[in-house]
């Protein structure tokens, strides 16, 4: 976790090293720090990372197209096809679907004429209808439909499947079960971090009988059902594109601590703190709580949190799968090589590759011996060399799970 | 923005400046339905005093208020606008039906499937303990879709009565629609709640102990049912 390791004052100055000094070349010497962690091989993942995470993120839509598949361990030339006409038929969450999507208006760009818009509105319901079809295990919620767009509004309606799908299966998954028994439990996670920062907005929470519902939406659209400007939106999917699945709840911690004074001074009773709360205000300084949010997970990781807060020790297949997932991107081919083999295999690379091999509960490898497994990664590529990544149907096939055995 | 114009709703009568003296007694009403039957735009449009232009789908709860004055007191009106998919109810609205002093039961009356899961909704409600002593009333919204109504008057109004609640009609959009009735009224959404409002003041113990005054002012609600004043049996006070 080398990459935390930034120096900020306890009142929350984000030192963003050289960024801060000289604005522009900082944006100039990230860009090339991206593109060239991209033509990598394999592709640097760690300084993707870095970049999505640090001061404005992935800087531009383009960039975003290009990084965002690696994040999430897609590769680009494989994607799945258009979802067909079928797609519609007999789903039992094409009317929720439907109705949620018909109410997204918003979060399209105001400018874009309304044929445009009903067309994307139209591939969004395929897109969402798409994922779950192919993945029954993964259930509709209210507020997916905000992930979704988001998604496709960047990257448009193929590579919006497959991130979406990717997404579903690690990041969104506990909100995808059948109820949302497992959302309530990763909820949980957000009382415990004020706790540990400020006791007294905890104990006020707490007696105030709040609850947590008011980061419901955040937590399961990633802000995106929240906010007003699609940009601080973006931004924040940057962010927790590279950052572990509980991220967006350290967010709404910082967000809930940023608001301390407003929520100390609301009459304690649960509607008005929850009113309060649930009503972003759209001006947040959005920097300054990322680079907090990062510091809280640093300073209180989840093992801790829920050790302090005897949070049952019910099963999070988001957090749970996370190490694997992490492990999967590791070892990505540049796109330029991507294509080649790609083409060169007729694109019969299997997608699901990591969803066949994710480990059980394989306790806790996050930290120092993420490094290890990292070095191990390292390893194996070296001694096996190019050849065999261009045999193996896609370097995620014989990744994770090869690779935990070692441990 | 976290749902529509949340901040006009306040702007009509109840302005972060002017808060409300101490005693101001507040009535909490939960408004639950399946998804899109209109729970949003009826308390929208009993707080912010239209149809919003675009609505979104509830996620959690969201919560509006209105300060209103009844026979010279005033009263904040606190609605619980919950989310309409069923996951969410299980684990999620629980929490708020604690203290709730009325139920406000929604379907779409172009819409049979939101009339049938309404059992669904009164066992739910059961559950947290709210049962028939607590006030309930049942909404069929979009009236103004004549063409499309799959739910009839007759049908909705012997399954209120089976549940012991009084049946309103109305459109959350177009509150003048009803061409039936006519009649001068202007804002039948208004009247609903304002009903329920009228209900739970002349109800003796709720939230500060204060003399109950009784309910002088008449709703006129242009269906011409039998409305607030219909007493033990629309208002489900008797034992079932
Ligand atoms: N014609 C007509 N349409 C309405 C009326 N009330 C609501 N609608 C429409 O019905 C749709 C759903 O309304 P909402 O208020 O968002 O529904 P909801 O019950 O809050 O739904 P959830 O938040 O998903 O539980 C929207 O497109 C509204 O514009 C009405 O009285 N007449
Ligand atoms: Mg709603």
């Amino acid at each position: 976790m080398k990459r935390l390791r930034r120096k900020r004052q306890k009142a929350g100055v984000v030192v963003n090293g050289s960024f801060s000094r000289e604005p522009d070349c900082g944006k100039k010497h990230k860009l090339a720090e991206i593109n060239q962690a991209l033509i990598s091989d394999p592709v640097d993942i760690e300084t993707l990372r870095r970049a999505a995470a640090s001061k404005g993120g992935l800087l531009t839509d383009e960039l975003r197209r290009k990084v965002w598949p690696k994040l999430l361990n897609i590769n680009v030339y494989d994607l799945p096809h258009k979802p067909g006409r079928d797609v519609r038929d007999s789903h039992k969450d094409y009317n929720q679907v439907v109705l949620d999507v018909k109410r997204s208006m918003k979060r399209f760009p105001k400018g874009m004429p309304a044929r445009e818009r009903a067309a994307l509105q139209e591939q969004l319901i395929d897109i969402i209808l798409e994922v779950l079809k192919q993945n029954p295990q993964l259930h509709y919620y209210q507020g997916y439909h905000d992930v979704a767009v988001s998604l496709l509004l960047v990257v448009g309606e193929r590579m919006a499947i497959a991130l979406l799908e990717t997404l579903s299966n690690f990041h969104l998954r506990d909100f995808m079960d059948p109820t949302m028994d497992s959302t309530k439990h990763i909820l949980n996670y957000l009382m415990p971090i004020l706790e540990q920062v400020d006791r007294e907005l905890h104990d006020f929470m707490v007696r105030a009988e709040v609850g947590t519902i008011f980061a419901l939406s955040w937590l399961i659209t990633w802000y995106g059902h929240v906010l007003s400007e699609f940009k601080h939106t973006l931004r924040l999917y940057d962010f927790f594109l590279a950052s572990h699945p509980l991220m967006p709840i350290y967010l709404a911690a910082t967000i809930v601590l940023h608001r301390e004074k407003e929520v100390k001074q609301t009459e304690c009773d649960m509607a008005m703190v929850h009113h309060l709360l649930s009503r972003i205000p759209q001006d947040l300084p959005y920097e300054l709580l990322i680079g907090q949010a990062q510091d809280l997970f640093e300073q209180y990781p989840p093992p801790l949190l829920a050790k302090k807060a005897a949070l049952q020790s019910r099963k999070s297949l988001s957090i749970s799968t996370f190490q694997a997932f992490q492990l999967s991107t590791l070892h990505q081919r540049p796109d330029s090589v991507l294509q080649r083999l790609t083409k060169a295999q007729g694109s019969t690379a299997s997608r699901h590759g990591l969803e066949a091999a994710l480990p059980g509960d394989r306790g806790q490898l996050w930290g120092k011996g993420n490094r290890m497994v990292k070095m191990a990664v390292w390893g194996l590529s070296a001694t096996l060399g190019a050849a065999v990544f261009a045999v193996a149907q896609t370097a995620l096939d014989w990744g994770p799970d090869v690779l935990l055995q070692l441990f | 923005m976290a749902e529509i114009g949340s901040s006009v709703e306040f702007s009509g009568s109840l302005s972060s400046s002017a808060l409300p003296p101490p005693r101001t007694r507040i009535f909490k009403i939960i408004v639950i339905g399946d998804s899109g039957v209109g729970k949003t735009c009826l308390t929208y449009r009993f707080c912010a005093g239209k149809f919003p232009e675009k609505t979104e789908a509830t996620i959690g709860v969201d919560f509006r208020e209105r300060l209103v004055e009844i026979d010279g007191e005033k009263i904040k009106i606190q609605l619980w606008d919950t989310a309409g998919q069923e996951r969410f109810r299980k684990s999620m609205v629980q929490h708020y039906y604690r203290n709730v002093h009325a139920v406000v039961f929604v379907y779409d009356v172009t819409n049979a499937a939101s009339f049938r899961s309404l059992p669904a909704w009164i066992e739910e409600c059961k559950q947290h303990a709210l049962g028939t002593e607590v006030p309930r009333i049942l909404v069929g919204n979009k009236c103004d879709l004549q063409d499309s109504i799959q739910v009839g008057t007759d049908v909705a109004q012997q399954f209120a009565d089976t549940h012991s609640m009084p049946l309103f009609e109305t459109s959350a959009k177009n509150p003048n629609s009803q061409g039936d009735s006519g009649g001068a009224n202007s804002d039948h959404v208004e009247a609903i709640f304002m009903t329920v409002a009228h209900k739970l003041k002349s109800q003796k113990p709720l939230v500060l102990s204060q003399p109950p005054m009784g309910s002088g002012v008449t709703v006129n609600l242009n269906r011409g049912r039998d409305d607030g004043g219909d007493g033990a049996k629309g208002w489900g006070c008797s034992s079932c």
